[in-house]
C-alpha cells in the first residue's frame, strides 16, 4: 500500500515538475524575480503596483515620457495591465510626436505597447477615462500610431505644421 | 529484506530518479549572460534529440535499459506508468546534457554535434556492457565540457590575452561565433552533468530493484536473467 501511495506521489510529482520546466522554458524568465511575477501572473493574483502607476502619471503629466515609462515598466512587469500598456503607448506617440516629422521608432514602440493593450482588453475594448488625454480608447491611438508611420504625398502639406498633439 | 528498504528503495526510484533526470533538463539549456547576468533558457536543438535518440538506443542495446522488465503487461499499471515517464525523463534529460555542452551555435556548434553523433554512432556497433557504456559516457561528457567551459570559453573570453590574439589570428575568416556567458554557466553546466551521471547510476539499480519489488513476493536470482544476475551479489 505504502508502495502504491509512493508511486502515485511520484507520477503526480514528475508531472508537475515536468509541467514546470516546459513552463518555464516556455515563459524565459530572466531572473528569479521574473519567475515570481510569471508564477503570479499564472496563478492569476497578478497585480500592478499602484503606486509606481501613479508616480508614472505624474511623469507623464509633466512631459517627462521616458521617466514614466520606466516607471511603468516597474508598475507592471509583466505587461499583463491593459491601461498601463496603454499609457506607455501614449508615451511613446506624445515623445514621438513632432510638427514637422514623427519619430518611427518611438511610435513602432508604441504600436507594440497599444497593440498588447488591446490584446489585454476585454472583447478587445479599452477606454480609458482621463480627461488629460484626448484619445480615449486603444484603438484611436491605435490609428493615430499607424496613421504616423504611414508615407504620403500628405506629408508634403505645409499646413501640417499647425497641426496638434493629441 | 526489511520494510525500510523497500519504502526506501521505492523513494529512490519513483520518486528522486524521476527528480534528478528532470532537473537535468531544467538546468542543461540554462545559461547566465555575461554583461546582463540575466537567466537565458536555451530549448534543446533539434539536433541533441537526435542524439538522445542515439543514446537510449545505446542504453536499450547494451542492456542498461531492460524494456521487458521496464513495461510489462506483467507489472501494475502504476509501475509501467512511473517507469515510463522515467524513461521520457532520461530521454529529454540526455538532450538537456547534450546541449548543456553543446557551443550554442556556429562552427563549433556542428562540429560538436558530428563529433557526438560519430562516436554514438560507431559506439551502437561496439561491444558495450552497461558499466563501460557509463564510463566511455562519462569521458565523453568530461571531454565536451572541458572543451567548451575551459578551452573555447577562455579563448573567446573578453579579456583573454595571447592565447586568444593567437586564436583569432589563425581562425581568421572562419565564422566562430561564442555568445560570451558568465562563468556561473559553467558551474551549472557542471552540476547538470553530475547530475545525469548521477541520474545514469540510479537508473542501472532500477530493473533489478523493480524485479525484486514485484508485488507477488521477493525475486530469487534465478529469475534474472543471466546477465544481469552476474552482477549481483550472492
Amino acid at each position: 500500500m505504502q508502495q502504491k501511495l509512493i508511486q502515485i506521489a511520484g507520477i503526480v510529482w514528475t508531472l508537475v515538475y515536468a509541467s514546470i520546466i516546459v513552463w518555464i522554458y516556455a515563459t524565459e524568465p530572466r531572473s528569479f524575480k521574473e519567475v515570481t511575477t510569471n508564477t503570479r501572473v499564472a496563478a492569476g493574483i497578478y497585480e500592478v503596483n499602484e503606486e509606481k502607476f501613479n508616480n508614472g502619471l505624474e511623469l507623464f503629466r509633466r512631459d517627462q515620457f521616458r521617466a514614466a515609462r520606466d516607471v511603468w515598466a516597474g508598475a507592471d512587469p509583466a505587461q499583463q495591465d491593459p491601461r498601463t500598456q496603454f499609457y506607455i503607448a501614449y508615451a511613446f506617440y506624445r515623445e514621438g510626436w513632432g510638427r514637422v516629422y514623427y519619430d518611427d521608432a518611438l511610435f513602432k514602440q508604441g504600436l507594440e505597447a497599444v497593440n498588447r493593450a488591446i490584446n489585454l482588453a476585454p472583447n478587445g475594448i479599452l477606454t480609458i477615462d482621463d480627461a488629460n488625454l484626448q484619445m480615449h480608447t486603444a484603438a484611436e491611438l491605435k490609428t493615430e500610431l499607424e496613421q504616423g508611420m504611414e508615407r504620403s504625398w500628405k506629408d508634403l502639406n505645409p499646413l501640417k505644421l499647425f497641426r496638434e498633439r493629441k | 529484506m526489511n520494510a525500510y528498504a523497500d519504502r526506501n528503495r521505492a523513494l529512490l526510484n519513483f520518486i528522486v530518479l524521476p527528480t534528478v533526470l528532470l532537473s537535468v533538463g531544467l538546468l542543461g539549456g540554462l545559461r547566465i549572460d555575461g554583461q546582463t547576468r540575466q537567466f537565458v533558457f536555451i530549448a534543446p536543438p533539434l539536433v541533441t534529440l537526435l542524439l538522445a535518440m542515439l543514446l537510449m538506443s545505446l542504453f536499450l542495446r547494451v542492456g542498461a535499459i531492460d524494456l521487458r522488465r521496464w513495461l510489462t503487461i506483467e507489472q501494475p499499471m502504476l509501475t509501467n506508468v512511473s517507469h515510463l515517464l522515467t524513461l521520457v525523463a532520461l530521454f529529454f534529460a540526455s538532450a538537456q546534457a547534450f546541449n548543456s555542452v553543446l557551443p550554442e551555435n556556429g562552427l563549433l556548434h556542428w562540429m560538436f554535434s558530428f563529433f557526438f553523433l560519430w562516436t554514438l554512432w560507431t559506439n551502437q556497433f561496439s561491444i558495450f556492457d552497461p558499466r563501460r557504456l557509463l564510463r566511455s559516457l562519462v569521458v565523453l561528457f568530461a571531454t565536451a565540457f572541458v572543451l567548451k567551459h575551459l578551452v573555447i570559453a577562455g579563448l573567446y573570453a573578453p579579456e583573454g590575452g595571447w592565447l586568444r590574439r593567437l586564436t583569432s589570428t589563425l581562425l581568421q575568416g572562419i565564422a566562430i561565433d561564442v555568445p560570451a556567458f558568465a562563468p556561473a554557466t559553467g558551474y551549472i553546466s557542471f552540476f547538470a552533468l553530475a547530475l545525469y551521471v548521477g541520474g545514469l547510476l540510479l537508473i542501472a539499480l532500477v530493473p533489478t530493484q523493480a524485479a525484486t519489488t514485484q508485488i507477488d513476493g521477493p525475486l530469487v536470482k534465478e529469475d534474472i536473467p543471466s546477465e544481469t544476475s552476474a552482477r549481483l551479489p550472492d
